[in-house]
């Protein structure tokens, strides 16, 4: 954590800059002039579900999603591919959108819920096996990132048609070019889904 | 990344307390999906001191019609925008608009109001590091003049009339053809009046003003929308030019019409020539051509945007046919 | 009796260790072209447990960075790095005068190591070549100093501390006027920025003015062409850890046995103390065994003494723009003249052709080595421009396969021909025509096969060719667009070279392994190794695995960047398990009592073949083998074990090597332009590839698809943007470098032939880098053939089209 972050005194009312020596302090000042309650509790601490596990961390601000999942967590399904948004190699689903890790600041994802390519393999999702069986990787670097965009799509859309499988995996790069064998995995994988949904 | 305060404010006059505290030194994150490109590349020769976070504020993520008025939430995310039937029916260059806009993830996390807040693009302005200390960071001149300046202005420069960055918004030419006004914590204005250019900053919002709301007017009578982006990748890319129209028929006639362009200049472009190319003709293959000629008049291109011209031209032809 | 000295080729051939004939299957194959074998990498990609050498983190580890030049060109006068090296968790810094530098032959690349002649590497030609210069010749390159600290951010901000107080000096960008007399030199007091390159000076075949003699058409043309990149997906990274006097790394390696093997001479460190981990590896496409790659072994070698001088493990990973600093040998310009008869049959050929930083190829091998073109001439000229070093980029054919395409596209117009009539009147090889070839085959024990002729008419049948191909610019469609079609063609390459030694291990329970060390780029290499062993072995596919990863074993298998992966690695496992198999089956025989030939092996059994059913599981063969009672009384047993070696030869055309190269392939494209916008709408490309052999049928039409992505976007998007006025690179981010997404380009319709006509195993031959590089050549003649207007110039963006069309 940075030191300067650290140093800073946290106890200045939000509302109007005044200083307090205690947090205490700065609370009942909030109370009693702003009308307003509860004050905003000091940001850094966070309580994550990742994968149906919970965690607690402590986190810097300038903390990425990404850097407390894979570096802090060591899931490992999150890739650092482009580090600015263009690739969706990162991508978790969180609260069900499938949204860059690496664009996002951990200290604001307090609460949320987390998917990672590894969630979505140990609750055995069809899409791992189709992705398998119809070859949809070739480095595999960025396979990740296109499992749980797919898997958000299929919690909304059981049923996708091609054209809305390739739209919604169109933020995916994958330098190999194993674009086409997507919609086909994802198609069967839905298939599976259903039937076994219809047991 | 390096370091800053955070907040995540709980009410809206919380934000603005905080931010009114840091003045120029804070900024506001909501999708983050700019800003954090900005500061992982540290493009801005100040770094801001805080962030203050408003998607901790609730309630203002929505899409509401309202008597004839359809009210979007400041925090509405991008698709939810693109998938919404009373949008795609009524409003449909805004629903295409964010429909084009980024890539799908990143329209997952943007919202609207920070699709209009973003700051331009230009490849000098945005290099990691302030390596070009351009006009647009207080320095003394334009780097793209000189340089590459196949994604610049074709209607001149600003900002001193030197920065001849663009404006990158999809949302924005769309909002301002369909008349939308915008609510921030301290006015109601049209969003054609949004926009500002000046050092550093791309809005007229003060550093203490916070977008809250987008009002939309039902459109008049049958009068049909669209929009057109023209990239060189069918996702992820920013425009190289974009349109949006929104035009009303009567008798066969065109009765009133809004186009905008935009990525053709530092704030989306009104064509009002081409507006006035229409207004009182059948939309056909040679009044729209007409109006695309219209729509570019006034182009003064760099050396390498010439391309440029010639895709606003025919972007607004066929903008406009769509609407027929 | 006198001994009589063999080339290399006779001494490899005469090893039986080099082959050129049709390795014709001794086996019947259960896995070897099966679809539906579990891919062995595919669950853990897929659920993202595959681990990428980022991944790796150690107790202690340091982050380190490195400075990069902001000028094109540059001379450090002063390099201060006090206020960094006092900054709080710093705990190491690398300076360019530090004596473990200084002086010393570091290279990024292989250039500088006995292993390489430096004259035939990029990076060793030009004037600055150490890993931590004081000065830059171009803006990115790694200058100056490099941090270790606790965490990535500090060493970000130490950099920043560090003061340098540079020499801006004179730089050039454009190849064309790098020969101008007052260009800038970029090596002081030259008197030119021509880099001395005499393999490519001329090359020459037969006599192009009696040839253009017998021409009864004669055309010329230029064409250009800008440089794109490698761009894959995972970050240039490194991990180096010591212990006492042995050191461990995790490195991102095409080649890892090799980059050992560098860094092993360039530190002076015995191999034998150097444990490298290659872990997956995230794309390659030869960036990562880039001999003139600046930072390929340069980031191992600084991550390295970093770790020695903190004494702490030190992970170095370079950012993605920090990553775009080195391009394919794409900057170029080429004037050709070409010479034909009226029926179609080229008489000379003859090209200049003008290279920036470097290349390896000279642009007219293919017309070499596969026309039957008996006169051809090529001049190269190579030049210095202020850029990164240029190499193979999926790969080195690209200039050949361009001034083939183009060559026989212009000519097939000027005649007014179908290019496909033009391409199959000119098959051959090195001049000789196509009965060479077929005397070739019929000599050693191929099949005759037209692998041409093959390809091409299964081409033109799925994309409609004779139906639907038409003069340029004469096809309008409904939607106003203009349609184009284009086809190309050339020969196999993936290749005639390559090396590579490994163990197959059948353990005490059964169970086998395959041991070699090997860099899985992302062409599903371990699975098809895996079918071999179970099909020559005789046991069931899940009872194979391959560790890979660790190093230390001393096999090492040939990763694709000499493109060569299956071609020669195929053979190797092949002997291996073949060695193994007669292994096992003397122990067999003990048992059974029975000779050795008298059995076989199938689905993990031993049997008698004359008798069926008397069969023994592998397993208990292997532990009936020596039993051993130990000390404390269990039963072990020492594990069946054998290696191979194969080489399959080295460069060299097929007078030389013996071998011509007998695979065709055949691209062929469909395309819209959008006359108004400059927009080019690609509809259709029919890939054709006589691969062979196809081990893994779902893997090959796996490079076929994600070839002709690459192509495409190198074609019309991919392009490196450096700013005229100061020589800095501008696009060096994944939104502005514009690569494919899944919405840009059609999935292609992919054929392939097998003719066992390849020079690899069971016939087959190589398909990862020919649709990367085959499809890039074919928008050219496409765009011509839909709007009439030659744009050679690539890549072919709306602004070039528009202009072409006069419409700006």
């Amino acid at each position: 954590m940075n030191a300067d972050f650290q140093q800073t005194p946290n106890n200045l009312c939000p509302y109007c800059s005044a200083a307090f020596e205690t947090f205490d302090g700065l609370k009942a000042h909030v109370v009693a002039v702003h009308k307003t309650e509860p004050l905003p509790k000091p940001d850094g601490l966070i309580q994550l579900t990742v994968n149906g596990q919970s965690h607690k961390l402590l986190v810097a601000p300038e903390w990425t999603l990404y850097q407390v999942i894979h570096d802090k967590l060591g899931l490992t399904g999150v890739k650092m591919f482009c580090d600015r948004g263009a690739c969706g190699s990162c991508t978790v689903i969180m609260d069900g959108r499938p949204i860059l890790s690496c664009m996002t600041l951990a200290i604001e994802c307090d609460g949320k819920t987390i998917e990672t390519a590894e969630g979505i393999a140990e609750a055995g999702h069809p899409l791992i096996d189709s992705y398998v069986n119809h070859h949809t990787m070739q480095c595999g670097y960025c396979t990740p990132g296109f499992i749980t965009t797919a898997k958000a799509l299929l919690d909304r859309n059981p049923e996708p048609n091609e054209s809305e499988i390739m739209q919604a995996l169109a933020g995916n790069l994958c330098r190999c070019g194993t674009y086409p064998q997507h919609p086909k995995a994802v198609l069967e994988a839905a298939r599976t889904l259903k039937e076994e949904h219809s047991k | 990344m390096r370091s800053f305060e955070h907040f995540n404010a709980r009410t809206m006059e919380e934000a603005v307390a905080i931010l009114g505290r840091y003045g120029d030194r804070a900024r506001v994150i909501a999708g983050g999906t700019d800003l954090l490109g900005k500061l992982k590349d540290e493009i801005l020769p100040k770094y801001p001191e805080a962030l203050v976070n408003i998607k901790s504020i609730s309630g203002m993520d929505y899409i509401r019609e309202d008597n004839d008025v359809l009210k979007i939430g400041a925090l509405t995310r991008l698709e939810d925008i693109a998938v919404h039937p009373a949008v795609k029916q009524h409003f449909g260059a805004l629903a295409e608009a964010a429909g084009r806009a980024a890539s799908p993830h990143l329209r997952e996390m943007g919202t609207l109001a920070g699709n209009i807040c973003q700051d331009i693009r230009c490849w000098y302005y945005r290099y990691p590091n302030n390596r070009f200390p351009c006009l647009r960071k207080g320095g003394g001149r334009c780097y793209a003049i000189e340089g590459d300046n196949r994604y610049h202005s074709i209607f001149g420069g600003t900002v001193d009339d030197g920065c001849y960055a663009v404006h990158p918004s999809d949302t924005a030419p769309a909002l301002i053809a369909l008349d939308a006004v915008v609510r921030t914590t301290k006015r109601t204005i049209p969003l054609e009046d949004f926009f500002d250019v000046k050092v550093s900053a791309t809005t007229v919002l003060d550093p203490d003003e916070i977008v809250t709301e987008f009002e939309i007017p039902q459109s008049p009578g049958k009068a049909g929308s669209h929009f057109i982006k023209f990239a060189l990748r069918k996702t992820i890319d920013f425009a190289v030019v974009n349109c949006a129209a929104m035009i009303l028929i009567e008798e066969r006639k065109v009765a009133s019409a809004r186009v905008c362009l935009n990525a053709v200049a530092v704030k989306p472009y009104r064509a009002v020539k081409a507006e006035q190319a229409i207004i009182g003709q059948e939309l056909n293959e040679s009044t729209a051509e007409a109006a695309g000629e219209s729509a570019i008049s006034q182009a003064t291109p760099l050396k390498d945007n010439g391309y440029m011209v010639q895709l606003a031209k025919i972007i607004v032809k066929r903008t406009i046919l769509a609407c027929a | 009796m006198t001994e009589k000295k063999l080339g290399p080729y006779q001494t490899l051939k005469q090893e039986g260790t080099y082959k050129i004939g049709y390795d014709k299957p001794t086996v019947d194959f259960k896995q070897i072209g099966k679809r539906g074998v579990r891919r062995y990498d595919g669950f853990e990609k897929a659920s993202g447990k595959a681990l990428y050498t980022r991944d790796v983190n150690l107790p202690g580890m340091l982050y380190a960075k490195v400075l990069s030049s902001p000028y094109a060109r540059a001379r450090m006068l002063r390099l201060d790095t006090g206020k960094a090296e006092k900054y709080p968790g710093v705990r190491a810094v690398l300076r360019y005068d530090d004596p473990a530098i200084n002086g010393q032959e570091l290279t990024g690349s292989i250039a500088g190591t006995t292993r390489m002649a430096p004259e035939s590497a990029g990076w060793a030609m030009l004037p600055v070549k150490t890993i931590l210069s004081d000065q830059a010749i171009f803006e990115g390159q790694m200058v100056g100093v490099a941090i270790a600290a606790d965490t990535e951010q500090i060493a970000s901000e130490a950099l920043k501390l560090v003061k340098v107080e540079w020499e801006e000096q004179p730089f050039i960008l454009d190849k064309e006027k790098a020969l101008d007399s007052d260009a800038p030199k970029l090596i002081s007091g030259a008197d030119s920025n021509k880099i001395a390159d005499e393999d490519r000076e001329l090359t020459e075949q037969g006599d192009v003015e009696k040839g253009f003699q017998e021409a009864e058409e004669i055309i010329e043309f230029t064409a250009r062409r800008d440089a794109h990149l490698w761009a894959g997906a995972e970050l240039p990274s490194v991990v180096a850890r010591w212990s006492g006097d042995k050191l461990e790394m995790w490195v991102h390696e095409q080649q890892p046995y090799l980059s050992k093997l560098i860094l092993a001479e360039q530190l002076n460190i015995p191999m034998n103390k150097i444990h490298t981990h290659s872990l997956y590896q995230g794309c390659s496409f030869g960036e990562r065994c880039n001999p003139s790659n600046w930072s390929q072994n340069g980031i191992n070698v600084l991550a390295v003494l970093l770790a020695k001088k903190a004494d702490r493990p030190v992970k170095l990973v370079l950012n993605r723009a920090e990553k775009f600093y080195g391009f394919s040998g794409d900057l170029m310009v080429s004037q050709f003249k070409v010479g034909a008869r009226r029926d179609g049959t080229i008489t000379a050929v003859q090209m200049n052709n003008l290279f920036a930083n470097y290349m390896c190829t000279t642009g007219v091998e293919h017309l070499v080595e596969n026309t039957k073109i008996p006169n051809l001439r090529c001049e190269g000229t190579t030049v210095f421009v202020n850029k990164p070093p240029a190499w193979w980029n999926r790969c080195e054919q690209l200039p050949n396969v361009f001034c083939q395409t183009l060559v026989f596209d212009h000519i097939a117009d000027a005649l007014g021909m179908d290019p496909t009539e033009v391409a199959l009147l000119n098959d051959g090889c090195e001049g000789r025509d196509k009965s060479y070839l077929e005397d070739f085959q019929r000599e050693n024990g191929f099949e005759p096969r037209d692998s041409l002729k093959e390809c091409i008419a299964a081409g033109k049948k799925a994309i409609g060719w004779d139906e639907n191909w038409h003069p340029p610019g004469t096809r309008q469609l409904p939607n106003g667009r203009m349609h184009g079609m284009a086809f190309t063609w050339s020969h196999d390459w993936d290749d005639t070279r390559g090396t590579g030694s490994a163990a197959v291990l059948i353990q005490n329970d059964g169970s086998v392994s395959i041991i070699a060390q090997h860099s899985d780029v992302g062409v599903n290499p371990w699975t098809t190794y895996m079918q071999i062993v179970a099909d020559e072995l005789g046991v069931r596919y899940e009872d194979i695995e391959i560790n890979p990863f660790d190093l230390n074993v001393g096999f090492a298998l040939m990763s694709p960047d000499g493109s060569c992966n299956l071609g020669s690695n195929g053979y190797v496992v092949k002997k291996a398990a073949r060695k193994a198999r007669r292994m096992l089956l003397d122990l067999a025989a003990d048992k059974f009592d029975l000779p050795a030939e008298a059995l076989d092996i199938e689905d993990s059994t031993v049997f008698e073949k004359a008798n069926p059913d008397n069969r023994m599981p592998v397993k208990d063969v292997v532990k009936m083998a020596v039993p051993m009672l130990n000390a404390v009384g269990i039963w072990t047993e020492p594990p069946v074990l054998d290696w191979a070696w194969h080489t399959q030869g080295l460069w060299g055309m097929a007078l030389e090597t013996g071998r011509p190269r007998m695979c065709r392939q055949a691209n062929f494209i469909e395309v819209e332009v959008d006359t108004e916008t400059g927009e080019v709408c690609v509809t259709r490309v029919v890939n054709v590839n006589d691969v062979g052999k196809a081990i893994s049928p779902e893997t090959v039409e796996g490079q076929m698809y994600g070839g002709t992505y690459m192509g495409l976007g190198r074609a019309l998007a991919e392009e490196m943007v450096w700013d005229p006025a100061t020589g800095v690179l501008l696009n060096r981010n994944l939104l502005d470098y514009k690569y494919a997404t899944m919405l840009d380009y059609p999935a292609s319709d992919n054929i392939y032939i097998e003719t066992g006509l390849g020079h690899g195993p069971y016939g087959s031959t190589g398909i990862g880098e020919n649709t990367a590089t085959m499809i890039p050549a074919l928008l050219g003649p496409a765009v011509y053939n839909a709007i009439g207007k030659r744009i050679d110039d690539f890549p072919i963006t709306p602004n070039k089209v528009l202009k072409a069309l006069g419409k700006i």
